[in-house]
């Protein structure tokens, strides 16, 4: 892999540019709670250091509310209209590992048979410029599934920190070297030995279970009490659904309707919520926290991996960090890994 | 990659109410487009989203046969915000459609064998759509049968159909209703389904059972059908859940790995078994 050096001060003018280049850069805000577009330098938060963000970037490519279509009632004859959708050339800067394969991850669902085009017109094309991950807390565990804090899976760029004013710019995809050819001016050239010396320092959190093992558990105890033992603590908020850098279930509804006009929405949803499975007739297939939890569980650590041959949980830990009553999904895991 | 919305429905024209229960309509609906009206074709127990604009979209089944290509049909029960907005519509207003999806019966594999059909209550509405496929190519088929029943009379669909097939002498079809659910003049049977099909149900060799209906029924329908010799790839039914996109995204509609809305609605007995219960 090609490696190159960029300082610090190299970064802001190449952000800079991108901006200038009509790059919609998207990066971690100071407090470290959320993302957003990033209007200059001054906003850069590029810092090993850092914990996860509260909530992942997904909604940059997966919008938290948008509208699919809009309506005119004329005369009792319906004009449809389209919402448009500019093409934007997204990048999402400072990454962490347990961040930038969200994208990847979420293109499946969205991509097989149908595809959605509100999720690709963002995606595609985006360039992820990803950072070794230099936090840890009893939350993280990506090294549970497949990941680890210094991986530069899902980055097309990828930062190693040298020191307070450099940075190593991996090359790790195609798309990551004809992006970065028209900046060449701000790279020097890198050492590779120096980054791999700090990339091997960086300390790995536990690997706390095998998803293979904790999938074929999944199989053969769709029944048992782990589930309703954690469903009766959790309170059903959806927390966990809105902060996961891969959950992506929505809902479709209809907002701000009268008779002559009005918008049908595409709305973050959780699996978590009584009413998500809610039949017509009353019936209810997941009647019980117990089982919400377990569909959480089972279609994070089985059905995404039978399905698209990837686990739904990239191992950031916003799930358990932000959860109101204490639920540690890697703990529950774990217990399960320990069952098997 | 990223090509159509595929969220936007065709906008169609209800040509025909029928009021079949108290609380339940069948629509007539053709596309307001041409030339959609032209493409689009469908399957066997395939179904859409019908919506409302400014109350949102509900998932029936097309309850009427692909063999009938100018229209499509669909039957719903009063119940809930779109099924109450779609209660006040009348002929000549529009509906929202998008569809079809979702599999199908191998209405290709039942050609050359007997058929048992086997529904309860609204049940009947994707049932009807294989009827009427199967009745309309009834030289492919060999005996058909249908077994239709619900809570009381009043609780019947499609009594106009239901009469025809009575009449016509190619087919054999027997009506019941719970007992009590009976009316004074009623010449059908009484009883619960289960107890109808052992009754009357024809010999498993050859045969394909569609049952479809409330899930009570087919619970106790499919044992009686293992017991006639039914083989568990010969009981086909269908799976309902929630689902709002119908496109394997929305994530509300899978039981374990299985997405109802694109690996089924329809499915084989011995693939329901191998289904995590939880629908």
């Amino acid at each position: 892999m090609e490696e190159k050096i960029i300082s610090l001060d190299n970064l802001s003018f190449f952000v800079n540019d991108l901006i200038k280049d009509n790059h919609i850069v998207i990066g971690q805000d100071s407090k470290e709670i959320n993302w957003k577009r990033i209007t200059g330098a001054k906003d850069i938060v590029v810092n090993s250091k850092n914990i996860p963000s509260n909530i992942s970037y997904k909604e940059f490519v997966f919008a938290k509310t948008e509208p699919i279509i809009y309506y005119k009632n004329k005369k009792d004859e319906f004009d449809i209209v389209e919402p448009a959708l500019p093409r934007q050339k997204l990048v999402f800067l400072g990454a962490k590992p347990c961040d930038a394969r969200s994208i990847e991850i979420m293109s499946k669902v969205f991509n097989w048979d149908y595809k959605d085009k509100f999720f690709n017109e963002r995606a595609e094309g985006s360039i992820v410029i990803g950072v070794a991950c230099n936090y840890q807390d009893k939350f993280c565990f990506c090294t549970s599934v497949g990941l680890s804090p210094v991986t530069e899976k899902g980055s097309d760029l990828f930062l190693v920190p040298l020191d307070e004013k450099n940075f190593a710019l991996q090359i790790v995809t195609e798309r990551g070297k004809e992006f970065i050819q028209p900046y060449q001016k701000y790279l020097s050239d890198g050492n590779q030995a120096k980054s791999k010396e700090i990339l091997s320092k960086i300390k790995n959190p536990e690997k706390r279970f095998e998803t293979s093992k904790v999938s074929e558990w999944l199989t053969n105890n769709f029944e048992h009490k782990i589930f309703d033992n954690v469903g009766d603590i959790c309170v059903g908020c959806g927390q966990c659904a809105f902060a996961c850098p891969v959950c992506h279930c929505f809902d479709i509804v209809d907002e701000e309707c009268d008779y002559s006009s009005g918008r049908r929405m595409k709305n973050w949803d959780a699996c978590q919520f009584g009413l998500f499975t809610l039949h017509g007739s009353g019936h209810n297939p997941r009647e019980t926290q117990g089982k919400r939890y377990r569909q959480r569980i089972a279609h994070k650590f089985k059905y995404y991996q039978d399905k698209f041959d990837e686990v739904l949980c990239t191992g950031c830990g916003r799930c358990s960090r932000g959860c109101p009553v204490g639920i540690d999904i890697a703990e529950v895991v774990a217990e399960i890994n320990s069952l098997a | 990659m990223s090509g159509s919305n595929i969220y936007k429905p065709e906008m169609m024209e209800i040509t025909d109410i029928v009021q079949e229960t108290s609380d339940t309509k069948t629509f007539r609906l053709k596309f307001k487009n041409e030339s959609t009206a032209k493409s689009f074709s469908f399957k066997a127990g395939q179904f859409g989203e019908y919506g409302v604009f400014g109350e949102g979209e509900s998932t029936f089944c097309i309850a009427s046969s692909p063999t009938r290509s100018e229209y499509i049909e669909c039957s719903f029960k009063q119940i809930g915000k779109v099924t109450t907005a779609l209660t006040r519509l009348r002929v000549g207003d529009s509906v929202g459609f998008r569809g079809p999806y979702g599999n199908y019966f191998p209405v290709e594999e039942m050609k050359g064998k007997n058929v048992v059909f086997i529904a309860g209550g609204i049940g009947l509405a994707p049932v009807r759509c294989v009827i009427w496929n199967t009745l309309d190519l009834r030289n492919d088929f060999k005996d058909v049968t249908i077994i239709y029943g619900a809570r009381s009379f009043n609780d019947l669909v499609y009594k106009r159909e239901l009469k025809e097939w009575k009449e016509r002498k190619d087919i054999k079809t027997v009506v019941t209703v719970d007992p009590g659910g009976e009316v004074p003049d009623w010449d059908g049977e009484i009883g619960f389904v289960p107890a109808i099909v052992e009754k009357v149900a024809p010999k498993a060799e050859n045969t394909v059972a569609i049952v479809c209906g409330p899930p009570i029924m087919i619970k106790f329908t499919i044992p009686v059908l293992q017991k006639l010799g039914f083989a568990e790839e010969n009981i086909i039914t269908t799976l309902e859940n929630r689902m709002k996109c119908g496109l394997g995204k929305c994530g509300r509609c899978n039981v374990g790995n299985v997405y109802v809305c694109k690996d089924g609605p329809v499915f084989t007995y011995a693939q329901m078994k191998e289904l995590p219960q939880e629908y």
